[in-house]
């Protein structure tokens, strides 16, 4: 039967098939500016179709559809492709994809396979704001996944420029101080997002009246470590290789918490 | 009617047969009709590098127009030995094959080198513009050029650099990425130090340093570089500013140390560092290349990864074979499917062409 889990499904497949794209490009060594082409064409048509899964279950559940767990995974993935697609271009990032459409999949299965998807009844009360403050969030956690993929680059291409043994991928990926920049914008942005979030937060629950207290102070965590992040390259120079372990760590770290979080205090 | 090709390369004849053979870029053309009409050929292109010379023709027998070519060689140039023992010449699909072969740079002195191609597209223009080339040479060439770019995008026949200069501009450019905002500084003018730095330059790097011992030597390259000669105690006041710094000095313990470096990291804000040390015996400490944001080379490190990339280079050559057979199998389909029109087509122009008139007609 055809349900909008179908669709997610679907766009899963175009994500697999972007990373085989990915590992031919690796194999074949030439420039590859087809085979870039056609897995950038991948990740849009995935888009399309987690797109499509999105518009059908916020049809269903009657507003953005962030109700449950597996519904806020798949949004911070979409979100995470929808960044990528942006970037990917407008920089001229070559091979951002490679390492996007790992863990665009990865969150997704796992959400798909391990999380019980409860469609939730409609609430009584439905206010805008709470919608408004808890999509940018979202929107503000895809930027933080393509600073850790940006980060991720950062840390295969800098080990090979440190050690001198240069693997295929050498040439593909752009240069450390292009990541490095990159990074550090998706970082900030990521962060004004964020701050907006979580202001509207404070509208939204003074509006509707509750408080889940693990899920405030593991937001405010969230906020003040990449906060720390964005302060810091001001601060204390910090950047290249601790900037790329950081948002890497941080990202990991924020998804961690939204499943703990969400699985202890439902 | 057959395809020939009739050529030397570094391969077949030393230097100083080559140069006595190349042609001058600006009579190409006016080289290739000559050739047309003295070895009686419907087409021709005359490739001429550094190390080819290759006139490539169609012809209605050939033996008698290669013949005809090494005669037009031998008169345009006015040689006065035979060079036929340097000479090769391949009729056909070995002709198509030699092209396709050539455009793709399998059989450049440098492996893959992409320079050729557009040297192959030089001839071809020269010879097309003196009317020299018609329906068959014409796609040819065509064919030998998007063989050229297939090939190139669909193998990594002309991945990596193989020179220890172009090897520490593409670990630049993997650094800082753009080179335009990068200030190098070249302690000591070596002839390794000043190729690395030149090809540095023409990938755009921003502003040039030289120091040397001998500030002369250090003037003469930083003209050359378009840079800024420094006096050698100068160099480390400068130092701060540098992004990549290219050092051969005859000194014979390091110059840059770990000690110095911190400091100056520091100052750098982290700014990303790249070292490349051409002195033997080395001038930077191998445990600099530890530290954050330093990226350390030595010539044994170029040089490695310069031979790596010929090898991988090497290894490409087989999956080049497989297209260039793809590529060749549909021109001499479509030569084979057309053979014939072509010769009714070449029989008719020449008889078309208007015979010497005979000294009287007939009186009226």
């Amino acid at each position: 039967m055809i349900t909008d889990r179908t669709f997610l499904w679907l766009a899963q497949a175009f994500y697999a098939v972007s990373c085989v794209l990915t590992l031919r490009r690796l194999r074949t060594g030439g420039s590859g500016a087809s085979l870039q082409r056609l897995n950038y064409a991948a990740m849009a048509v995935g888009f399309v179709l987690h797109t499509v899964f999105l518009y059908l279950r916020g049809q269903a559940v009657g507003r953005c559809p962030l109700t449950n767990l597996f519904e806020t995974q798949a949004f911070i993935a979409w979100a995470a492709v929808l960044f990528f697609l942006l970037i990917g271009p407008s920089y001229r990032v070559s091979f951002l994809g490679a390492f996007t459409a790992p863990l665009v999949l990865l969150i997704c299965l796992a959400a798909l396979t391990l999380l019980a998807d409860v469609v939730q009844a409609q609430p009584a009360t439905r206010s805008a704001w709470v919608e408004f403050h808890a999509a940018i969030a979202i929107l503000a956690s895809g930027a933080f996944a393509l600073a850790f993929v940006t980060g991720a680059m950062y840390l295969h291409q800098e080990s090979q420029l440190k050690r001198r043994r240069l693997s295929s991928s050498f040439l593909l990926l752009p240069s450390i101080e292009q990541l490095d920049t990159i990074n550090i914008r998706l970082l900030i942005l990521g962060f004004v997002m964020l701050t907006i979030g979580m202001l509207g937060g404070l509208v939204s629950y003074h509006i509707v009246g509750h408080w889940t207290k693990p899920k405030i102070i593991w937001a405010v965590s969230v906020w003040i470590l990449y906060g720390a992040l964005v302060l810091g390259r001001g601060i204390w120079a910090l950047r290249g290789r601790k900037v790329a372990v950081a948002s890497m760590a941080s990202f990991a770290l924020m998804l961690a918490g939204f499943w703990g979080v969400s699985l202890i205090w439902p | 009617m057959n395809l020939i090709v009739l050529g030397l390369n570094h391969r077949s004849a030393p230097v100083e047969v080559r140069e006595r053979l190349a042609f001058a870029t600006g009579q190409l053309g006016e080289a290739t009709r000559a050739l047309l009409g003295a070895a009686s050929l419907h087409e021709a292109a005359i490739l001429s590098t550094c190390n080819r010379v290759e006139i490539y023709g169609l012809a209605n027998n050939a033996t008698e127009a290669a013949q005809a070519a090494r005669r037009f060689l031998h008169d345009h140039h006015k040689l006065t030995d035979s060079v036929d023992a340097y000479l090769y010449e391949h009729h056909d699909y070995k002709c198509i094959q030699h092209l396709l072969e050539v455009a793709c740079g399998l059989d450049s002195m440098v492996l893959g080198e992409t320079e050729i191609l557009g040297q192959v597209k030089n001839a071809y223009y020269a010879a097309q513009q003196a009317g020299a080339t018609g329906v068959v040479l014409n796609r040819l060439f065509q064919k030998a050029f998007s063989a050229a770019k297939h090939i190139r995008s669909s193998t990594a026949i002309t991945r990596g650099s193989t020179s220890v200069g172009t090897v520490a501009v593409d670990l630049a450019e993997k650094i800082f990425g753009k080179l335009a905002k990068c200030t190098v500084m070249v302690i000591g003018t070596g002839e390794m130090s000043g190729a690395t730095a030149r090809a540095l330059k023409s990938r755009g790097a921003g502003t040039i340093l030289v120091c040397s011992r001998t500030h002369e030597r250090a003037e003469a390259l930083a003209a050359q570089l378009q840079g800024r000669a420094i006096s050698y105690d100068q160099w480390p006041t400068e130092f701060p500013t540098v992004d990549i710094a290219i050092s051969s000095t005859a000194a014979p313990h390091p110059i840059v140390t770990r000690e110095k470096l911190i400091p100056l990291m520091k100052t750098r804000r982290q700014r990303p560092l790249f070292l490349i040390d051409i002195a033997v015996p080395r001038d930077v400490e191998r445990v600099c290349g530890e530290l954050e944001s330093v990226y350390l080379y030595d010539i044994d490190d170029l040089q490695q990864i310069a031979r790596e990339n010929m090898s991988a280079r090497e290894r490409e050559i087989a999956a080049c074979q497989v297209l260039i057979a793809q590529h060749l199998q549909r021109f001499a389909t479509w030569l084979e499917s057309n053979h014939s029109a072509l010769e009714e087509r070449y029989r008719n122009r020449m008889a078309a062409t208007p015979l010497p008139k005979p000294a009287h007609t007939h009186a009226s």
